[in-house]
């Protein structure tokens, strides 16, 4: 018998013998321990969620009372031009931010997880953009960027390169919103791969030493296999949010220049409070929910089977 | 820097310092360049705050911004509100997100799959469609224009629980059980072998939420009427014109806003950094 | 275990404790109406708005006004219909005129038609009026007017060589000193346009084409009229400008204040609002009308005062107050603390005006101009998403990417597609 086997069949036979008993108190157990989040969360999560899926089926400017109109809402939404680039945007958006910001705090986590003099400066460096204010955020990286007045701009006027436009540039525009994003959110994953990597036992690290594995390699078949469900947590999380971007959108471009940093939730954000059109907009968050939701069952599915957990 | 001070000279190293610090200066310098021009805002004349492009430099430094922008609107009601939210917030999560991600881990119960993508479905919504709702159900609570009121849809959100279930798995596995043979029940478990293994997650759930809290603005917004029951980030607001605004008080009073944030990071760093020093894969 | 439940009954009575809400709702007790009234006023004019509501506290026994904060621009919006969606919207609300026609389609927005003629409506400036309408009912008293004038900078017009605006300046003139206060080698811009394509790159559009002898809709407002001769000459005005690189293109952060301010830009077309920074920016300036093709028309925003019915007693109360802060008298001391225009012609008729002129130098010729606002943008719940077409189609100019004509012909194809659909 194995080991496991054998714990199990120790554990089985401590049990007392009412089967029904048993399942009974481990289920009750469960819930137990799961509802006050869940009550917490089906009160302020999942009803407004519920209240806005029946706003999507209505015609409602949120001032005056709506009148239901079925799926109408959705069938306008799957011929609507603005919102299919609003959703390419999105999924360009995504495609980038979430590997640039996951792989960039894995390297960045790495370097920060050692005693050198100043690591503590160093690692409230790499915290500050996340608590600075996305309004301030905005505010700098105009001014960085600005074509006239920018300082990047300057540095590449300095070095010999030609000048850009950034966010005043329909095709650099996304990009740039990538840059400023992947900026601001970096110390958010590099704080939990730092939490992750306190959870890599020494002994395992030595071992590869001992075994003349080169740093690279050790980094490499120990560390990152160990931080698979710090990684899969990240990217699922980054994923989810990167396809709700939005207040960076609000305070620089405003969806443009020419509607090319136009998202989906800035797109639902026009529709119910620019153009009072309350019921499309709430139409759109589901379509992204149901979007988002497909994409995470998948990245979950591909992370349990590949996904380590050292149990 | 007596020697003693210093780290253990690997052989054949040539600088009198670890090469890291190469690449974490710049890294600590791009990080840092928006902090560094709010604070170089919050020290300038209005009109010096007001030229574009920016002065980077003044010729004076003007450290009364920081009284002129505390008096001008009540920064000790708001600090106090948004201390009240914060620690509130997170201390909800860690208990609720602990006990349901830990049940999420570990345990087996019927509809417990469903159940999970249920919780991160509730991620999945974008705020926009939420805030109204969320409104009317904390208004049929009698919480309006009340702390009670901003705290209580924050008290527990499913990405603590996912986070936390994350970390509960990798746990060895071995201590639970035989906690369990022992006869430790269920919540014995979690919070005298789990919780006590999961500083590290507890405290950067702590630090997340914290964060979340002291930073948020629109729900705030929504919730708040009087101006004394105002957390510091909709008071903020309160320096910004629709159209013009005095960007070297506003920068004063975000910049002692963001006090607070880095102090608990700093704080909280023994826990989530163990101190132990690695070997090999460090230095 | 025990600790787990000390813990959660805790947080239940802080809750509770710190739950209701407190003295911020109003009410009426006896005779006695508290009102609340709602803005998104900071810094001088949230000053005045307390200063003023205090005086109209103290000299009126019966009614207390509340002031309270709701944000700014959009932000406030989510909140106005947050509380209107739970049933108790504010007494007064500041809102946009570009939401006028969608808040008339809220039931508890009240009809004030049967008390205008107790403010003396036709001192209100027209465009105010016009905007207060929705129609034919009246469902706001104005709250702030503003129009567009032309700023310039003195000392670079001297530098250049170049006569400062007059009054009877053409396109012809403007172009001609846009292009000569350009100098690309000093960072010097001679015009700044806000070029975010939101409405503030619209409304400007908007006074060049009206100058232009054009006008945005049929009178029936059922199609676009603004793919004219005169659509495509403003827009091609844009365009000549553009290719000098003469514009600042702003990317609606305002920056251009800023720059104007430290002299890099030589005329900017803006309002009353930026005076403040522009006074205390040191560099020589002066104010003149906007010059003409073919009139020297200008637009104004207005913004309202919208009541909501909360019971015929706060109703009352409100429309006292509106009447006592939109009294001659009363909104002087306001210009006076705010520099915010005269919010009605007797206005300029109160003794002290002249203070309020003197204070803020070139704020008459604002309230001049208010006689060139003699159009306005049509009040209709389209409006915005007119306004997001036009938007682009200036955009697209400004930025090289689209010739005139053809930014014309395809906008005036989805304004005519948005008039079209049923509402």
């Amino acid at each position: 018998m194995t080991a496991r086997a054998e714990r199990s069949r120790a554990v089985r036979l401590e049990r007392p013998p009412v089967w029904r008993r048993i399942l009974w108190s481990e289920h009750l157990a469960g819930w137990a321990f799961v509802m006050p989040a869940f009550i917490l969360i089906a009160i302020f999560a999942l009803i407004p969620i519920g209240w806005s899926l029946i706003l999507s089926l209505q015609n409602n400017n949120l001032l005056s009372p709506g009148h239901y109109i079925g799926l109408a809402n959705y069938k306008a939404l799957a011929k609507d031009p603005q919102f299919r680039s609003a959703v390419g945007h999105s999924l360009v958006y995504t495609v980038l931010f979430v590997p640039i910001s996951v792989a960039g705090a894995l390297g960045l986590a790495v370097a920060l997880n050692r005693k050198i003099r100043g690591i503590r400066f160093y690692r409230l460096a790499v915290f500050v953009p996340l608590v600075t204010s996305t309004v301030a955020t905005g505010i700098v990286f105009l001014w960085l960027l600005d074509p006239t007045f920018g300082l990047v701009n300057y540095i590449l006027h300095a070095l010999g390169l030609p000048q850009q436009q950034f966010l005043q540039d329909p095709n650099e525009a996304l990009y740039c919103i990538v840059a400023m994003t992947v900026w601001s959110w970096l110390g958010f994953d590099v704080i939990i791969y730092l939490a992750a990597l306190q959870g890599i036992p020494e002994e395992l690290l030595e071992a590869s030493e001992i075994d003349g594995a080169s740093k690279w390699t050790t980094f490499r078949s120990v560390v990152v296999p160990l931080l698979g469900p710090a990684t899969l947590f990240l990217v699922v999380w980054s994923t989810i949010n990167a396809l709700q971007l939005f207040d960076e959108i609000y305070v620089t471009t405003r969806g443009g220049p020419l509607g090319s940093t136009t998202v989906i939730v800035y797109y639902l954000y026009e529709q119910a409070f620019q153009f009072f059109n309350g019921g499309y907009g709430a139409a759109v968050a589901y379509v992204l929910f149901l979007g988002i939701l497909v994409v995470t069952l998948m990245q979950l599915w591909i992370g349990r089977r590949r996904v380590y957990y050292s149990s | 820097m007596l020697p003693l001070d210093a780290p253990p000279k690997k052989p054949g190293r040539k600088l009198p310092f670890s090469p890291w610090h190469l690449f974490l200066m710049p890294m600590a310098a791009i990080m840092l360049l928006p902090l560094v021009w709010m604070v170089v805002v919050s020290l300038e004349t209005a009109q010096q705050a007001h030229s574009y492009p920016p002065v980077l430099i003044p010729s004076s430094l003007h450290f009364s911004n920081y009284p002129a922008a505390w008096n001008t609107l009540p920064f000790g009601d708001f600090f106090v509100n948004s201390a009240i939210y914060a620690l509130t917030t997170v201390a909800g999560n860690l208990l609720f997100c602990s006990l349901a991600a830990y049940a999420f881990a570990r345990m087996r119960f019927a509809g417990k799959n469903m159940l999970f993508v249920v919780f991160l479905a509730t991620l999945m919504v974008p705020y926009q469609v939420l805030l109204i709702p969320t409104f009317l159900i904390v208004k049929r609570l009698g919480m309006v224009d009340s702390v009670g009121g901003l705290i209580a849809p924050n008290l527990c959100s499913a990405f603590g629980v996912f986070m936390l279930r994350q970390f509960f798995r990798t746990l060895p596995i071995e201590l639970e059980e035989a906690a369990r043979i022992d006869g430790t029940s269920r919540l014995g478990i979690l919070f005298k072998i789990v919780l006590p293994l999961s500083l590290p997650a507890l405290a950067t759930l702590g630090i997340i939420q914290f964060m979340w809290s002291w930073n948020d603005f629109l729900w705030p917004l929504i919730i708040i009427d009087s101006t004394n029951h105002a957390p510091v980030q909709l008071g903020l607001s309160m320096l910004q014109g629709a159209h013009s605004t005095e960007w070297n008080l506003l920068m004063a009073g975000t910049v002692m806003s963001q006090i607070p944030m880095l102090v608990i990071f700093l704080f909280a760093q023994r826990w989530f950094i163990r101190s132990i020093a690695f070997t090999g894969i460090n230095q | 275990m025990k600790r787990i439940c000390l813990f959660v009954i805790g947080i239940a009575l802080l809750l509770a404790g710190c739950g209701g809400s407190s003295g911020s709702s109003s009410s009426s007790k006896g005779g006695h109406v508290n009102i609340v009234i709602w803005h998104g006023y900071t810094q001088a004019e949230a000053t005045a708005m307390k200063v003023l509501t205090n005086e109209f506290n103290a000299t009126h026994p019966n009614i207390t006004v509340t002031p309270q904060f709701y944000g700014n621009s959009d932000y406030a919006l989510q909140k106005v219909l947050a509380a209107i969606a739970g049933g108790k919207p504010p007494d007064i609300s500041y809102l946009y005129g570009s939401w006028a026609a969608n808040i008339a389609t809220n039931p508890s927005t009240v009809n004030l038609t049967p008390y205008i003629d107790q403010f003396g409506w036709n001192d209100f400036w027209p465009a105010e009026r016009h905007v207060a309408t929705v129609n034919g009912k009246v469902i706001g008293i104005p709250a702030l007017v503003d129009n567009l004038a032309l700023v310039y900078n003195k000392r670079l017009f001297a530098q250049a060589g170049l006569a400062p605006p007059t009054a009877n300046w053409t396109w012809s003139d403007f172009e001609n000193a846009a292009i000569k206060l350009t100098n690309a080698s000093k960072k010097q811009f001679g015009w700044a346009y806000v070029n975010d394509a939101s409405e503030d790159t619209v409304w400007r559009y908007w006074a060049l084409l009206w100058q232009a002898g054009g006008s945005i809709l049929t009178p029936d407002g059922k199609h676009a009229a603004f793919d004219s001769a005169a659509g495509l000459k403003a827009l091609t005005f844009l365009q000549t400008l553009t290719q000098h690189n003469a514009i600042y293109l702003d990317n609606g952060s305002d920056n251009y204040l800023g720059l104007f301010t430290s002299g890099h830009i030589g005329m900017l077309y803006t309002g009353p609002w930026d005076l403040g920074q522009i006074i205390q920016g040191n560099q020589p300036y002066g104010v003149q009308i906007l010059p003409a093709d073919v009139n020297h028309q200008t637009i104004s925003g207005p913004d309202n005062w919208v009541v909501f019915n909360n019971g015929s007693a706060h109703v009352k109360a409100a429309v006292e107050f509106l009447k006592w802060f939109t009294s001659p008298a009363i909104d002087l001391k306001w210009s006076l603390m705010t520099g915010d225009l005269p919010i009605r012609a007797g206005v300029t008729k109160v003794a002290g005006y002249q203070q309020f002129v003197k204070k803020y130098p070139g704020i008459g010729m604002w309230v001049q101009n208010l006689n060139n606002a003699t159009q306005s943008r049509p009040v209709t719940t389209t409006y915005p998403r007119i306004s997001n077409v036009i938007g682009q189609m200036v955009q697209s100019v400004l930025l090289g990417k689209a010739q005139p004509q053809q930014a014309l012909s395809s906008a005036a194809q989805q304004v005519n597609g948005i008039l079209a659909a049923p509402s």
